[in-house]
């Protein structure tokens, strides 16, 4: 082979490899080779977060056209859209970046517009709204973070002063009661008026408390004990002369008393007698704490009705039940 | 340490090699024929074997993206794989071998013979430097021919890939689809990126093949050490070059 | 006697003094191998100086040192009394090496090979390096052979045309290893008269590294015996008729011996 041959052919081996590139570069670099048909509309951003040349623009969805390129101008992000032809984009229609997945792809998506806004012309500037990203919901998690944060801090801080000029809360309360003390005196005085209205039974309150029927009630049940004491003295003389009967070992009780063993039990029995009325004394045990304790007071008097049904019945259930229960309750 | 202090060796005798044809680049003009004969035999030549076997691995790369892809419904991404893998990785690193293999043998042995045959010291004894009329116009010619034989296996390839998406049944993507799947994920940034892989991993091929076969020491016996040696020493750069330029370029 | 008058340039008929080559002290090892041990000799301008020797004694390394191919241990080589592993002074006397192989360049034709040395140092324009080349070639009867690849020549045709390349140097030093190895006798005996030819010719200082007797006898000078690294004779040709050394009398008359061979006597 000779020698301008092979010049020729390694001339056309490269020329064949510049061409080659040329037309790579035509095709991925969108140059004007290959470019596809439509027109352009500018959407600008504050920033336009992932999207890049190439990332679909969908209108309601459906794909419409790409990105053809981002840029900076004007003090702002712009994304240039290559619109498809045929495809109307109404010019008050948002465009929007919104995000296909959680992670990464992007793209531009314009709402239909209403549908008698004029369409908007090549190279036109459509209208945008800046809508949340992940990134931006998680800053704003991360804001809310801080600002509990600082809350919490500054609640401490109020509370405890920190040396601030005002002080802390209990320093202010401090203040609050010294600079009201005049206000608060007088707040007492009514609340003893309203606990002296009370007494007097003015007021439901009052007149719950001072009830004169219930002290006439009261006072009833009083005779109703003194008729009763009465009757346990027939009761108790009664009692004597059946005592007496035991004295001279008369009947089966006599037998009782009189018979050593049945002292001894009768002993027994009676000092048990005693540790109990000692231990009710003390308030032990449950029947105790019903004499004992001062909120059964209250309850006490509240029952005192139904304890004056239970005297009215006292023939049925026993005198003596009914008196310890009213002696009780009275003293 | 013997083999440390061989490879210090190696590496200190490559870049010295190259600063001495460095030293030459004056004399190009007048050595084009030399560069002409190289440029046709580094590229020309090489041009067949580069364009079928980046079709081929096109068409494989295509053929097992479908099978893989098939069972989620990602084939019409086979486009874009195998454009991005055949130009960002496949392309430059494939055609890098085969100059290896073809071009960077037949350097090592036509350098190694002449040197075992003294036509090298001859070289020295007319005050011509072999660096000068031996290194230089082999070096110029990988730099231009490599991107050539780089673009034209990315082309290739992707054509092969198209073929097998159009013609292969359980894959089915028309050519249109394929190309424009390709076009979508792609720019002419990532073709660049492997051109620069390509033009790296070639112009050190030929540094460390000359290099190699002008250090070769012996008998007609040590001309095939050396190939082996050449290229051996050459695909082990490649790779390990590769991950290099890959993350420097990333 | 060695001849003084000033070289001819082959070309030009322009004269040059002949250049004068002396070896001071020269020593040379690879590793612990010493292969060179103190020499020191002149060769004189315009004479032919056959260096002599058994394989392995170092004469092919002496000479590679006159073109800088090998740095001296110790010692130096001197070129009219500059340092020969001084690039410069390399670059200002020309020196013309006939390789043992010929070396040539394989992938030029046998005119590429000649014109090579002309085209890249930029001595001349295209017509008047063919002029050159077509003249040297001429000289040694090679003019058919300028369209071959050295592939395609005899052994002989090799040497003739390794020495063309070297005379198209302009050489004021022309340096032959081994010119006569590998050759049938006629063609040895060619080789060794265009040596003398050259020499007589152009008054070219002339090293010649060999152990062809004939060819020492014939057509030098004077003749230097290099046995083990050292300089064991110098002197005519005439003085190598009763060698004293017995090692040296062995060497150059060696009397094929089969009821007691060499080869058993000798180290491993």
């Amino acid at each position: 082979m000779n020698n301008a041959q092979q010049t020729a052919r390694v001339g056309l081996f490269f020329l064949l490899g510049l061409a080659l590139t040329w037309v790579t570069w035509e095709t991925l670099s969108g140059g004007k080779l290959f470019r596809e048909k439509g027109y352009n509309l500018i959407a600008g951003f504050d920033s336009i977060k992932e999207v890049k040349t190439g990332d679909e623009v969908r209108m309601a969805g459906v794909k419409i056209g790409s990105v053809e390129t981002t840029r900076l101008a004007h003090g702002r992000a712009e994304a240039v859209l290559r619109i498809d032809t045929g495809i109307v984009v109404k010019s008050d229609a948002t465009a929007t970046i919104a995000m296909a997945g959680l992670i990464g792809t992007n793209y531009i998506s314009i709402d239909l517009g209403s549908a008698n806004a004029p369409a908007l012309a090549d190279n036109a500037e459509i209208r945008t709204r800046v809508t949340p990203d992940i990134n931006t919901i998680m800053a704003e998690l991360g804001n809310l973070g801080q600002k509990l944060e600082g809350a919490l801090g500054s609640f401490g801080a109020a509370m405890n002063g920190d040396g601030k000029p005002g002080g802390g809360l209990f320093q202010k309360l401090d203040r609050l009661v010294t600079d009201n003390s005049e206000k608060i005196n007088t707040t007492l005085t009514n609340l003893q008026e309203v606990s002296a209205k009370l007494n007097r039974g003015e007021g439901t309150l009052g007149k719950l408390i001072n009830d004169p029927s219930l002290h006439d009630q009261l006072l009833a049940t009083v005779g109703d004990i003194r008729t009763a004491a009465s009757d346990a003295k027939t009761f108790m003389a009664n009692a004597s002369s059946i005592v007496d009967q035991v004295k001279s070992g008369k009947g089966p009780l006599g037998t009782l008393v009189y018979d050593d063993k049945a002292a001894a039990d009768l002993k027994s029995t009676v000092a048990n007698l005693k540790s109990v009325s000692d231990k009710l004394a003390s308030g032990q045990g449950t029947l105790g704490k019903l004499i004992n304790d001062d909120t059964m007071y209250n309850s006490a008097q509240a029952t005192l009705k139904k304890a004056d049904r239970a005297l009215d019945g006292l023939g049925d259930s026993g005198p003596i039940t009914a008196v310890g229960i009213v002696a009780n309750s009275l003293f | 340490m013997k083999q440390l202090t061989a490879i210090l060796e190696g590496i200190g005798s490559t870049l010295q090699l190259l600063a001495r044809s460095a030293a030459h680049v004056g004399t190009l003009p007048r050595q084009r024929a030399r560069f002409i004969e190289q440029c046709y035999l580094i590229g020309y030549t090489t041009l067949p074997i580069v364009a079928i076997l980046s079709f081929f691995i096109g068409s494989v790369l295509a053929l097992q993206a479908g099978y893989s892809m098939q069972n989620f419904g990602a084939k019409q991404f086979i486009g874009s794989l195998v454009g991005l893998s055949l130009a960002r990785e496949l392309g430059p690193v494939m055609v890098a071998i085969l100059v290896a293999g073809r071009v960077g043998s037949a350097i090592a042995a036509e350098l190694a013979s002449m040197k075992v045959y003294q036509e090298v010291d001859a070289l020295e004894t007319m005050n011509i430097p072999p660096a000068r009329i031996l290194v230089l116009p082999r070096l110029a010619a990988i730099l231009f021919m490599m991107p050539v034989l780089a673009i034209i296996a990315d082309l290739v390839g992707w054509f092969g890939g198209a073929l097998v998406s159009n013609y292969v049944n359980f894959i089915g993507i028309d050519s249109e689809a394929y190309f424009a799947a390709l076009r979508r994920y792609m720019h002419f940034k990532d073709v660049m990126n492997g051109l620069i892989k390509a033009e790296i991993f070639g112009f050190v091929v030929v540094l460390v093949c000359c290099n190699i076969g002008l250090n070769t020491r012996g008998g007609p016996r040590e001309i095939g050490a050396s190939v082996t040696r050449a290229v051996v020493t050459s695909l082990i750069l490649i790779l390990v070059l590769d991950y290099f330029v890959t993350k420097a370029l990333l | 006697m060695p001849s003084c008058s000033p070289t001819r340039n082959p070309f030009t008929a322009e004269e040059t003094p002949a250049v004068a080559v002396s070896f001071e002290g020269l020593s040379k090892s690879f590793g612990d191998h010493v292969v060179l041990k103190d020499i020191t000799f002149n060769v004189e301008p315009g004479e032919i100086f056959v260096l002599m020797g058994p394989s392995g004694s170092g004469k092919s390394v002496l000479l590679k040192h006159i073109v800088g191919l090998e740095a001296p241990t110790s010692g130096r080589v001197l070129l009219d009394g500059h340092d020969a592993a001084d690039e410069e002074v390399r670059a200002q006397i020309r020196i013309g090496l006939v390789f043992q192989a010929g070396a040539l360049f394989n992938s030029l034709t046998v005119y590429d090979n000649l014109a090579l040395y002309l085209r890249e140092h930029r001595l001349s324009t295209e017509p008047k390096i063919r002029e050159k080349v077509m003249h040297a070639l001429k000289i040694l009867s090679l003019e058919n052979t300028a369209a071959k690849f050295p592939s395609e020549l005899s052994g002989g045709m090799k040497k003739r045309v390794a020495i063309a390349r070297a005379l198209v140097m302009e050489p004021q030093l022309l340096l032959y290893d081994e010119p006569t190895s590998e050759l049938d006798p006629v063609m040895s005996a060619t080789i060794s008269e265009i040596i003398a030819a050259l020499k007589d010719e152009y008054h070219v200082t002339s090293i010649v590294v060999s152990h062809d007797r004939d060819l020492a006898r014939s057509i030098a000078d004077r003749v230097g015996i290099l046995m083990d690294g050292k300089l064991m004779h110098l002197g005519p040709p005439s003085t190598l008729q009763n060698p004293s050394d017995p090692r040296l009398k062995d060497f150059l008359n060696p009397k094929i011996d089969l009821k007691n061979p060499r080869f058993k006597k000798l180290e491993t």
